[in-house]
């Protein structure tokens, strides 16, 4: 392990471009010491000569005046030492012994520590010169800083810049071993052979000698001079030449001073080396002074997470919070470590070159400023990008986070982060949404600093964010969506059993088309989310129904289409005949009403929109054949209802009742997951088009629809349902919403327009009021079924029908609750 | 760096009620690695407070003590010293430096602890060193009622020991220390 040597590109870092071109890069020591502000910015090497010699000696200095060995007499001081103070079992804690004591307390705790890190290098890290040097380090700098004593976890922080300095000295090593003669010890600019005549002359070959010992650094005619050399090695020899500027004190990468360089590493790491982030924050539990919140700084930077995390994925976070899944259980390690634990040590060296890069400046230095952050995380650039780092590596995993509702699990996928990951994209990912973080100025003094903020503030920051610039796309919400789904489901296959014997000629398209319908409401009754938002916006009318088509297609356009409609239909009515229509027939016939009295609203004649339903409602439990026929023998609507009867069957395949409700919403959201990246103006572009295509098609449709209904009313099923649509139709077209009826004919136009603003509450207003209306009309209705049940022959039918009746009541009501809620919005 | 506190003739209950409690503030469990006691605790109960602060007790009879089953004497090995302990009330004329050092060449020690004099002594003996820790308590001896409470810490560190001695006069501490350093290697016996 010792051997390994890490080579990596030079990234450009910001503070200092001379070194860059001198080609310091590759020597992650120096250049890890120049972001950390140890050494100068300057493009001398005697400079960074001096400076490494001036750390080097204040922590020899601090060794021994620290580390106390009670045996060693006091020179030069008082004549004899007051024993009283001085003995070991002095009480007393000024006396030497106290101290000593107090000591190796310390170095216990540490040496605990220690004997742990990092068993599966411990080749390096457990041999004892390596924890002897760790062990002082640790030891000094606590010492030094005795209000924050040691913590568990400095040890992770000071291992890996012991490590960089010794893979350095190795590279030094064989550079050495490769350019040996520049670094012989020449201080005349001679060199000496083996025997030992200083003034070996032999005067016969003086003209040659001559030549050969006298130049510029050469000493043979082999070495080539220094300049000849990249500058890259140049750099190397001239900080570790013996005689620079503080002599063997300032060789930059030296064996001898691993221990002076790392404890300045250290300390620089901890004390933010007068920037914003200072690791040592982390570690302490008293809140910081300026702190606007009261919390302990590592509370305070993982709620900093958490909020940055709601901008960026706040369904993710929603999602995390719902479970209880506290910031702080995962972040103490991450922050306090610096991700050390999570990544494996050469990742680990590659993710803080990207941090120690960041500039640590604090940016917000007045406190009038009301624009500053109130986290002291996002307060500077490192400290942005840290926090950025942590949101990337939870969204590294947020689909196994979506997975469980169990929040152990999640904690569990996020302590144990994954071994392989791309770490390359992480963090360029990082990177991103450092830009972000640092320009977050949503909310955050609004921001509650209750351990357990709710869910609202969650949706009223997503809310913020519909105005505002573009964000990664925010999937829907999870829980709704199941629940609809569920209904849905559960309302088609009552559907389909109560249909049998029905005619079976009604074209696929329609069933298709109130099955979307039904999807469609499904999709809109969910509670509003940042996407439904922008969904409404998109050329939103007052019509409900078009809006619901709208997004239905939108929606569909997103989906992708693999299952065809053989697979779908056979596994349906597989499902359908195991589940029982008493449990589901409440939402089934709910939704169905909803639907019949939505297409009622929609379409330009009352008739044909009641007989539509009709046909509807009498689709058969048609075979796959049947339907895969109607399905090829539609021909200009099959273009357009083809691909949304596929994509539809799709959807409705993904919402396989064998499925748990979780995983039924996970299918839409990984393929919703596919497209966050996408640039949401060219989507809407897109889904726009489609929506053209798809609103005139349908329309279309329905027209067509009408005429085929009126001719086959003859031969449809129930007359109960039939007559009670006739004796509704008749009622329900006078109490039609004008606005409603007219609309559609004004629809084409209106939605060839493109995204038409609209306000968001507005609409989800109308929808909840049409849906009172039509659960008021659908009351009714059933009502007068159950007038006409009695006069019935058919038992069958009868029963199917009280059942559904009664179940529709109970569904009815929760429906009512719904478009209340709505309504209230 | 060990550190070996040694001390005897408490005679608690009998002649004295507890020790001092200024020393007794001073010993503290978990500095100290070792404890030698040359004898005459009386009772058990002060072996058992012993044995709080360390639990290596090594402990030689005296004539008073009432557990009867301390041997007389004891040697043990502590880091580079050979440390011999004994009550001393069998060595006479008691407290005789030559006497003693002629228990010390039997012993084979180079540190040699004794009491039931009471007195605090310590010589340079012959490439040795003999201790007499006196009475942790004060209690009264077979010679004489003047007696000041004392004991002997010990600090052994390779080849060199620090001897400090601490005295309970007219109601304070006093600490002196003597240096000793051995000249020569111990192989480890089988003791």
């Amino acid at each position: 392990m010792s051997k390994e040597i890490v080579k990596e590109e030079a990234p450009p870092f910001s503070c200092v471009v001379s070194a860059e071109n001198r080609g310091l890069a590759s020597l992650r020591s120096v250049r890890w010491r120049l972001n950390l502000g140890i050494l100068p910015p300057s493009p001398s090497v005697d400079d960074l000569r001096r400076v490494t010699a001036d750390s080097r000696r204040r922590y020899a200095g601090l060794r021994r005046q620290l580390l106390v060995d009670p045996h060693v007499a006091k020179h030069g001081g008082s004549n004899s030492p007051d024993l009283v103070m001085d003995n070991p079992l002095s009480q007393n804690p000024d006396s030497t012994w106290g101290r000593f004591f107090r000591n190796a307390e310390l170095e216990k705790m540490v040496s605990q520590d220690l004997s742990r890190l990092y068993p599966e290098l411990g080749s390096y890290f457990q041999a004892p010169g390596c924890q002897g040097m760790l062990r002082r380090i640790l030891l000094l700098w606590c010492l030094k800083h005795p209000e924050s004593g040691y913590r568990q976890g400095m040890h992770e922080l000071l291992a890996p810049l012991l490590y960089i300095l010794h893979v350095d000295v190795e590279r030094l090593s064989e550079v050495r071993k490769i350019h040996e003669d520049h670094f012989i010890d020449k201080f005349d600019g001679l060199s000496f052979e083996e025997n030992d005549v200083t003034y070996s002359f032999d005067f016969k070959k003086v003209l040659d000698s001559m030549e050969d010992e006298v130049g510029s650094q050469g000493n043979s005619k082999k070495v080539r001079s220094l300049d000849e050399l990249d500058p890259e090695i140049q750099t190397i020899i001239l900080l570790t030449d013996a005689y620079g500027a503080e002599g063997e004190l300032g060789i930059v990468l030296s064996e001898k001073f691993m221990e002076h360089d790392a404890y300045c590493m250290f300390e620089a790491l901890m004390s933010g080396a007068g920037g914003s982030v200072a690791m040592a924050d982390f570690f302490s539990p008293i809140p910081a002074a300026e702190s606007q919140s009261g919390l302990p700084p590592v509370i305070e930077a993982s709620v900093a997470l958490y909020h940055l995390l709601s901008i960026v994925d706040s369904s993710l976070h929603s999602h995390l919070v719902e479970l209880g899944v506290e910031p702080q259980y995962f972040a103490l390690r991450w922050l306090r470590v610096l991700f050390g634990r999570e990544f494996s040590l050469h990742d680990l060296l590659v993710v803080w070159d990207e941090i120690l890069t960041a500039d640590n400046s604090p940016l917000h230095k007045d406190s009038g400023n009301e624009e500053s952050s109130c986290f002291n995380l996002l307060n500077s650039h490192r400290g942005a990008l840290i926090a950025a780092m942590a949101v990337s590596m939870i969204l590294y995993v947020r689909s196994s986070l979506f997975a469980t509702e169990n929040a152990t699990t999640c904690l569990q996928r996020l302590l144990n982060f994954p071994e392989n990951i791309n770490l390359k994209k992480l963090v360029a990912k990082a990177k991103s949404l450092q830009i972000l973080a640092l320009n977050s100025k949503l909310s955050s003094s609004s921001f509650a600093f209750d351990v357990a903020y709710n869910r609202s503030k969650s949706a009223v920051s997503g809310h913020n964010l519909s105005p505002g610039p573009v964000s990664p796309t925010t999937p829907l919400s999870l829980v709704p969506d199941s629940y609809w789904e569920e209904k849905w489901r559960v309302l088609h296959k009552a559907e389909e059993l109560r249909q049998d014997s029905l005619d079976k000629q009604a074209p696929s398209g329609k069933r298709r088309w109130s099955d979307k319908v039904k999807l469609v409401l499904s999709r809109t009754e969910s509670d509003p989310s940042p996407a439904r938002a922008e969904k409404y916006k998109k050329g939103h009318t007052s019509s409900v129904r078009r809006s619901l088509l709208e997004d239905l297609s939108r929606h569909l356009g997103w989906e992708e289409d693999t299952e065809t409609g053989d697979c779908f239909d056979t596994s349906n009515i597989e499902d359908r005949q195991s589940i029982e229509v008493q449990v589901e027939g409440q939402n089934e016939t709910s939704i169905d009403s909803i639907c019949t009295a939505e297409e009622r609203c929609d379409s330009g004649s009352g008739t044909s929109v009641s007989e539509e339903n009709s046909s509807v409602f009498s689709d058969p439990a048609s075979s796959g054949s049947s339907t895969t026929n109607d399905h090829e023998n539609d021909t200009e609507k099959s273009s357009v209802a083809s691909n949304l009867s596929s994509d539809e069957i799709d959807d409705h395949h993904l919402n396989n009742p064998e499925d748990s409700p979780l995983l039924v919403s996970s299918p839409p959201e990984d393929v919703l997951l596919n497209y966050p990246h996408e640039n949401e103006s060219s989507g809407k572009m897109v889904s726009a088009s489609k929506q053209k295509r798809h609103l005139s098609g349908r329309f279309q449709w329905l027209l067509k629809l009408g005429r085929n209904n009126v001719s086959q009313e003859a031969s449809d099923k129930g007359v109960i349902t039939e007559t009670a649509k006739s004796a509704n139709r008749d009622g329900k077209s006078n109490t039609s919403d004008s606005s409603t009826a007219g609309a559609p004919r004004n629809s084409s136009p209106t939605i060839q327009r493109d995204v038409v603003d609209q306000n968001v509450m507005g609409t989800l207003k109308n929808l909840g009021q049409s849906m009172l209306e039509h659960i008021q009309v659908l009351e009714s209705v059933f009502q007068q079924d159950r007038v006409q049940v009695g006069s019935l022959d058919n038992s069958a039918k009868n029963n199917l029908v009280g059942k559904g009746q009664v179940t529709a009541m109970t569904a009815l009501k929760e429906l009512r609750k719904i478009s209340n809620l709505l309504s209230e919005m | 760096m060990v550190l070996v506190l040694a001390l005897g003739d408490l005679h608690i209950p009998h002649r004295a009620a507890d020790l001092p409690p200024k020393f007794k503030s001073m010993l503290v469990p978990g500095k100290i690695q070792h404890i030698i006691c040359t004898g005459n605790l009386c009772i058990k109960e002060v072996q058992d407070y012993l044995k709080t602060l360390c639990p290596d007790l090594h402990i030689t009879r005296g004539e008073y003590d009432e557990e009867t089953r301390y041997p007389e004497t004891k040697t043990l090995t502590i880091g580079q010293f050979k440390l011999g302990l004994c009550h001393g009330h069998q060595v006479i004329p008691w407290g005789d430096l030559d006497s003693l050092a002629m228990l010390q060449r039997q012993l084979d020690v180079d540190i040699l602890v004794t009491g039931h004099t009471h007195q605090f002594t310590a010589y340079k003996h012959e490439g040795g060193v003999v201790i007499n820790p006196g009475s942790a308590t004060g209690a009264y001896s077979s010679i004489t009622y003047d007696v000041n409470p004392s004991f002997v810490l010990m600090d052994i560190d390779g080849l060199r020991v620090v001897v400090y001695v601490y005295e309970l006069i007219d109601g304070e501490v006093k600490v002196d220390k003597i240096d000793f350093k051995k000249t020569t290697t111990t192989t480890h016996s089988a003791h």
